[in-house]
């Protein structure tokens, strides 16, 4: 395929919001590394960096390192490497919201309500093994039955679960349904 | 505007105001080194309480109230099954003794923040009241108040009170940002254990499950047309330890049929743990009794 053209990246304007000098450094630092211009916190800039708190700015335009507070347009862990601070820096400044992985979640919520239609043991397994990526195929093969068997076990899970893919069976039929004790 | 709109309006103006009055003692501004300002409760005097989920691995904080006096905290214990976290202040006043409150469907509520400046009021309504429910995190909440109100997460567990300045209990953001209420009664009971162990112990199997139909033939024999499926067994954990495994059909507990996470929820209090429960198990095809010991469940 040929490409369009590569998408020029040009550095932004980023400040750095810290607490104390040290912090103001190490900042620094992460923003001249990723090839941006370092401006003051007053000077409009496209992205904020920080490592903990950051007033007078707008916090959609914030990148945090470590610190979970959901108004940040980013959040990072502590130990984000300059390749993801970069790529946090250019997706807030776009207007986007970063999350990265193994972040604390909010996930304060009641036990999933019961669902209208339950699925016998035969389609959860069948589910089990549409959530592991397998072919009808596949899971013929593994669960001892005929391809044709699945298939209609797989139409009678999206008619029950009302969903219209596979991933959102998987979804709605078992990660939403599973509860650890 | 007709004089009866305007006394009704100033009434309530005058009714809000004099509700921010009993609340802004309570009002505590936390805040944690480097994070933004949050918002607790003053429950007793050098009590604080406030939003479990909300608050980032700290054990330190500093609580500053509306008249600005400001008080170094120390975190007690956290309670996710509850959402609940208590801090502890050194000399904090004693908090102005508002009664309990019980929610009525429709009744005005009146949330509470901490704010850079002092407080923040919220207006709304009770929108649903519901009985007891359990939390994916193990804990039960006396009820389930859900308001028609705006709260942030900086104003997160803030006190509510209602129209006679009752205290509801203290707000929570759920799923999609929907408004709760964690009931003053669950509260206090999760407030002493927290305070004297760091936490609330609760039961625990050590097993994922999953609501299942009982396929047709087995349904006489097991007394249920509804179980909860084994998906997942922790090593070591007390299903574990039971022998049992994937694939297995929890039909009852304690002599009585499950049917849904709830009802499982209801046999893994805080008395449960160490005790032993009977369980029926269809496996193979098979109805199955044995037992298990059931554990604490583990921090998470």
């Amino acid at each position: 395929m040929k490409s369009a053209g590569a998408v020029v990246s040009n550095p932004l304007r980023v400040a750095v919001a810290a607490a104390d000098e040290a912090a103001q450094g190490r900042l620094a630092a992460l923003v001249s590394q990723c090839g941006h211009e370092l401006v003051e916190v007053s000077a409009g800039p496209d992205a904020v960096l920080t490592e903990g708190a950051a007033d007078a700015v707008i916090p959609s335009l914030v990148v945090a390192l470590g610190v979970v507070d959901e108004e940040f347009g980013g959040l990072l862990p502590a130990d984000a490497g300059v390749t993801q601070i970069d790529a946090a820096l250019r997706a807030v400044a776009a207007g986007l919201t970063v999350r990265g992985p193994h972040r604390r979640r909010r996930d304060f919520k009641p036990l999933p309500e019961e669902m209208p239609a339950l699925l016998t043991p035969r389609e959860i397994e069948i589910l089990v093994a549409l959530g592991n990526g397998l072919s009808n195929k596949e899971t013929a093969r593994r669960l001892g039955i005929s391809p044709h068997t699945v298939k209609f076990h797989v139409e009678s899970l999206l008619r029950k679960l009302d969903a219209s893919s596979r991933a959102e069976a998987v979804a709605k039929g078992l990660k939403q349904q599973i509860v650890e004790f | 505007m007709p004089d009866t709109a305007h006394n009704l309006l100033t009434s309530l103006s005058e009714a809000l105001d004099e509700c921010a009055s009993f609340a802004r003692p309570l009002v505590a501004g936390i805040a944690v080194r480097g994070r933004r300002l949050r918002s607790g409760t003053l429950w007793r005097k050098g009590v604080v309480v406030a939003s479990e989920q909300a608050f980032p691995e700290a054990g330190e904080a500093t609580v500053t109230f509306a008249d600005a006096r400001a008080f170094a905290a120390r975190v007690a214990g956290r309670d996710p099954g509850t959402n609940v976290i208590v801090l502890r202040l050194d000399g904090t006043p004693d908090p102005p003794p508002l009664p309990a409150a019980e929610p009525h469907l429709g009744g005005i509520a009146v949330g509470f923040g901490a704010d850079e400046a002092g407080i923040s009021i919220r207006l709304g309504i009770v929108h649903s009241v519901g009985p007891a429910w359990h939390s994916r995190a193990g804990g039960r909440i006396d009820r389930r108040i859900t308001l028609d109100m705006a709260v942030t997460p900086r104003e997160e567990g803030g006190p509510v009170l209602d129209a006679a300045g009752g205290i509801l209990g203290i707000s929570t953001l759920g799923p999609r940002r929907r408004v709760l209420v964690i009931p003053s009664s669950t509260v206090d009971a999760v407030i002493e254990p927290l305070l004297s162990k760091g936490q609330v112990e609760r039961g625990w199997l050590g097993a994922a499950l999953q609501p299942v139909l009982v396929p047709e033939e087995l349904r006489s024999e097991a007394g249920a047309a509804r179980a909860l499926m084994i998906m997942g067994v922790s090593k070591d954990g007390p299903a574990a330890q039971a022998n049992l495994h994937v694939g297995d059909i929890l039909v009852a507990i304690g002599g009585q049929s499950v049917s849904s996470p709830a009802m499982v929820a209801q046999h893994l209090g805080p008395d449960s743990v160490g005790q032993p429960i009977e369980l029926r198990l269809i496996r193979a095809g098979n109805l199955l009794p044995t037992h298990v010991t059931v554990a604490a469940r583990p921090a998470r």
